[in-house]
């Protein structure tokens, strides 16, 4: 596994998530401090959009979410599940921070 | 593919072969079959019920129900292009036109009904066609390159859609019916001829009680027809839609018996005389009827695929027997409503009673039974609302409590009694009984419904409905229905609204531990940090993402702007009043040629440019605001805009200055963040041109000053605003818009329109009345000064992004932008002039599809 990095950890904002371009396709990266940081893959694969970093952060019976912004589907951080669409899934992408930077699994 | 597997092959593509295979699918029962679909057309399953919208700019793939990578992803094998031209049923082998063969276990034949072309003279010349696939299409859009006029044969369901297509393509259009009347089949006369005054009225000439007895040569067109009672008519192209026929010619090479009016004979599981051979859809003849609609098709798909998987054992029970099915149907055909129920004709002893209101356009007639109680069929032309409560009662066979004829008198249906038949989604038939024995079975939200029974996952235009089911369902279990916003905060928004304003909560953070329930994460959900947001909004109005609160924001309000389906964003600035100078009308063209933006203008009286990039918004915003634009809120539950006529500026009727009047409420409005959005309209006379009771506020002027008319409401649930107060001056007018909206954001819930927050409260609009007009409640000089502090504290959301770094930074889409490429790849292309997306639906991948 190649390790890519994309930024320095102070510049990854709290609470919201952000895109990052890697290895020719964009990741959602969602930082939430104490509760850990994880990342998918941009693409919303309801609709094949690249946004999920756009949508809100949600926790659903303990378990952390994003909702997709066009049409609501909420994916498990942890593991890019669909909560409604048992049949989608958002392709899960390995993250870690430490002192040196932001780093991301490449292809 | 293992060869152990029995083959199951699908003849035909169309609307009902690609649902019996996405139902096969959605039981994964592909996985214990090999399964092959083989269609004659080359493109894969498309909604042909939809295709006139082609020429209303839909692209051809926009038509398509599914796509080839689809039925890969599923493993389903799909021959295109190709016919099935025999059947050999000793070998169980299918002869295709290349010559090849295919062997099957069962055999599911789909194959539809082609258009039927009388036996008239003339019929194969150039410049004839038929209406039924998207080849047709394409030879009837070639064929109006070089036409200025064109016929359609045929006046019913069919004909009447392929003259909307002639129509769109610029065409001069004729419709010529053997019958006195259009649609014989389902209306009776009256209704027939009120129809075709309809259609006539949008010049398009009807022709009733024509026989075409041949096809020459013309002179003022290309095509001349001879008509039986020696009429002419000349055209430059002709489409035949008299009906269609079953293709059935698979019945010649093997024992498949017809039915009396052709078509594959059918039993009750959909299964052919021929063993192992089932027929579905329009080319299937059961009982000697053929069911010329979609929704009995995918009927017979689910019982014939329940048949199959139970005969293999790969299924425990068989999904019951086709009884026949209703062929009630709605319809918009050419934009005026038509909906038929039942024995929509009825006959000579029929009772009934029937409405004609001449000046409205409106035709509504029920057919009854002898005692005259019970709906036997209906028809409705000019008005559909109605449709839902009247196919209810005919399905239920109810008794009519009280008159008949009360029904037909808009608004005052009587209560049905509830029955479990009751239809609630109407997309996927999914009755009454359906939901409550799933919500017994565990089921207990919205979502939870949508994925057991597919109800509201159609149009979603029942979802409300469904709910209330749901609702009634939870009751009678003894579980309490409760007004909690979420499963964060057992508080209603009135509730959280009043904690938020009496305590001084800014916060999202503060706001949960202070009033949420138990939590791991502290964040929230996408229903309370939404209303939390418009909360605070309405209570201090600061920027709405500022400090932490983009976190909260739903998908418009989190980046200003109007997300489309691509993911690119429209920008709409606020036009007060619809009153624009001519230089600031350049400024927003010249923006929008500069960023390639598709420019339409809205229903609002306002400019919409579509296709901005997240991170070309700054840029865009900033050229905006340097031409004096600011941000209209398009994107927010706010204060859209306020619709004006001309008033008495320049109109000869006008009596006051409904333009200045509305430029000064939106003006003062504003930035006014609500439970909902907020439109308004101020008309300058009764003659109501800027359709001020469509509105939440609504402003007419008459001699003696302005009337107020409160909670109206266009889009899905239309409501006429009732009058509020009389004669009032504008500073009367505005102290009592300020008292109703600052009221109706404090006490209402959560995303809850004006309407239905009108209906909702305890005593209605007395009670409004009551406390806004004469203060019952003591609070109007204080909905007063909240009011005055949210219009002193507006400021434009684009101007403070665009200035403010950190806002700024919001719309940068990527945290490492020197690593991504210029731009995301998005397909485009041109239509009239402007860029629209290609729209094409990446279906998910192999990881993404579990």
């Amino acid at each position: 596994m190649s390790w890519e990095k994309v930024c320095d950890p102070s510049a990854l904002p709290v609470g919201k998530g952000i895109a990052a371009w890697v290895a020719g396709r964009a990741v959602a990266i969602f930082n939430l401090g104490q509760q850990g940081v994880y990342a998918l893959d941009n693409r919303d694969p309801a609709s094949g959009v690249s946004l999920l970093a756009r949508g809100q952060i949600c926790e659903l019976a303990g378990e952390l979410y994003v909702c997709s912004p066009l049409y609501k589907q909420h994916y498990r951080l942890t593991t890019g599940e669909c909560l409604e669409e048992p049949q989608l899934k958002a392709t899960k992408v390995d993250i870690r921070i430490d002192e040196t930077g932001v780093w991301l699994a490449g292809a | 593919m293992s060869n152990t597997k029995p083959k199951l092959v699908i003849v035909g593509n169309g609307m009902v072969g690609h649902s019996f295979v996405e139902q096969l699918c959605e039981q994964r029962l592909q996985q214990q079959l090999e399964v092959l679909v083989i269609g004659a057309e080359k493109r894969v399953a498309y909604d042909r019920v939809q295709l006139s919208s082609y020429f209303n700019g839909a692209a051809l793939d926009d038509l398509a129900m599914t796509t080839a990578e689809q039925y890969a992803e599923w493993g389903v094998s799909l021959k295109l292009g190709v016919a099935v031209v025999g059947i050999d049923s000793d070998a169980k082998q299918l002869l295709l036109a290349d010559g090849s063969r295919e062997n099957y276990d069962k055999l599911v034949l789909a194959t539809g009904s082609y258009g039927f072309v009388p036996p008239i003279n003339g019929r194969e010349r150039d410049g004839c066609m038929v209406y039924r696939t998207t080849d047709d299409l394409l030879a009837i859009e070639a064929a109006a390159k070089n036409a200025k006029t064109g016929v359609v044969i045929g006046g019913g369901l069919l004909g009447l859609e392929a003259a909307n297509a002639l129509k769109l393509l610029g065409l001069k259009t004729h419709v010529v019916e053997f019958a006195p009347q259009l649609m014989p089949v389902q209306l009776d006369a009256k209704a027939g001829a009120l129809l075709q005054d309809k259609i006539a009225a949008l010049g398009v000439e009807i022709h009733t009680s024509k026989v075409t007895q041949e096809i020459v040569d013309g002179e003022t067109g290309r095509l001349r027809l001879k008509f039986a009672d020696g009429e002419l008519l000349d055209t430059d192209m002709l489409v035949f839609s008299a009906g269609i026929r079953p293709y059935d010619n698979l019945a010649e090479t093997c024992a498949l018996e017809k039915g009396a009016r052709g078509g594959y004979a059918v039993d009750n599981f959909c299964q052919t005389t021929v063993a192992d051979v089932y027929a579905i859809g329009e080319c299937a003849s059961w009982q000697d009827r053929i069911f010329g609609l979609v929704a009995p098709g995918y009927q017979m798909a689910k019982i014939a695929l329940g048949h199959i998987a139970h005969s293999l054992d790969i299924a425990e029970q068989h999904s019951g027997d086709f009884l026949g099915a209703d062929m009630s149907t709605k319809l918009k055909l050419m934009g005026v409503d038509v909906a038929a129920i039942g024995n929509s004709r009825g006959s000579d002893d029929t009772r009934f009673v029937e409405l004609m209101d001449e000046p409205a356009g409106i035709y509504k007639k029920l057919w009854l039974n002898d005692a005259g109680n019970v709906i036997t069929g209906a028809l409705l032309v000019g008005d559909t609302s109605d449709y839902g409560t009247l196919l209810n009662l005919y399905l239920s066979g109810h008794k009519i409590e009280g008159s008949a004829a009360a029904l037909l008198l808009s608004g005052d249906a009587p209560a049905l009694p509830k029955s479990n038949n009751d239809l609630i989604c109407s997309c996927h038939q999914v009755s009454r009984g359906s939901i409550l024995n799933a919500v017994a079975d565990g089921a207990a939200s919205l979502g939870d419904i949508k994925r057991c029974t597919k109800a509201a996952s159609g149009c979603g235009g029942c979802s409300a409905s469904v709910q209330k089911v749901i609702n009634e369902g939870l009751a009678a279990q003894g579980v309490e229905v409760s007004k909690a916003l979420c499963s964060h905060f057992e508080y209603s928004r009135q509730e959280l609204f009043h904690l938020c304003q009496v305590e001084g909560i800014k916060d999202f953070a503060t706001l949960l531990a202070k009033y949420g329930k138990s939590h791991v994460h502290g964040v929230g959900c996408n229903t309370c940090q939404p209303a939390a947001a418009s909360i605070f909004a309405s209570l201090y109005n600061g920027h709405v993402l500022s400090e932490s609160r983009d976190q909260l924001q739903d998908t418009n309000d989190a980046f200003l702007g109007n997300l489309q389906k691509d993911g690119t964003y429209s920008v709409v600035p606020r036009i007060a009043g619809g009153e624009i100078t001519p230089d600031k009308l350049i400024a927003i063209g010249e923006v929008a040629k500069r960023y390639d933006l598709y420019t339409k203008i809205t229903g609002g009286q306002r400019i919409d440019l579509f296709g901005a990039q997240l991170s070309d918004l700054p840029e865009i915003w900033e050229s905006l605001i340097d031409a004096g634009f600011e941000t209209g809120h398009a994107y927010g539950k706010s204060l859209r805009t306020v619709k004006s006529c001309v008033g008495n500026t320049w109109c000869r009727y006008g009596v006051q200055n409904s333009v200045g009047m509305a430029i000064e409420l939106e003006n003062r409005y504003k930035g006014l963040r609500s439970p909902h959005k907020l439109k308004m309209a101020v008309s300058g006379c009764t003659r109501e041109c800027a359709e001020a009771q469509g509105k939440d506020i609504g402003v007419i002027a008459t001699d003696k000053g302005w009337n107020l008319y409160i909670c109206g409401n266009g889009g899905m649930k239309p409501r006429h605003a009732d009058l509020f107060a009389s004669d009032l001056n504008d500073a009367e007018l505005v102290d009592l818009i300020d008292k109703v909206l600052m009221f109706y954001v404090r006490t209402a819930d959560k995303l809850q329109r004006t309407s239905v927050w009108l209906e909702s409260l305890d005593g209605g609009l007395d009670y409004l009345k009551q406390v806004i007009l004469e203060d019952s409640l003591g609070i109007g000089d204080e909905l007063l000064s909240q009011m005055q502090t949210v219009v002193d504290n507006y400021q434009c959301e684009w101007k403070t992004s665009v200035e403010t770094p950190e806002l700024r930074a919001r719309f940068s889409e990527f945290i490492n932008p020197q690593a991504a490429p210029e731009c995301a790849v998005l397909q485009y292309q041109r239509v009239r002039g402007q860029r629209i997306p290609v729209i094409n639906v990446a279906p998910a991948t192999e990881e993404e599809t579990l």
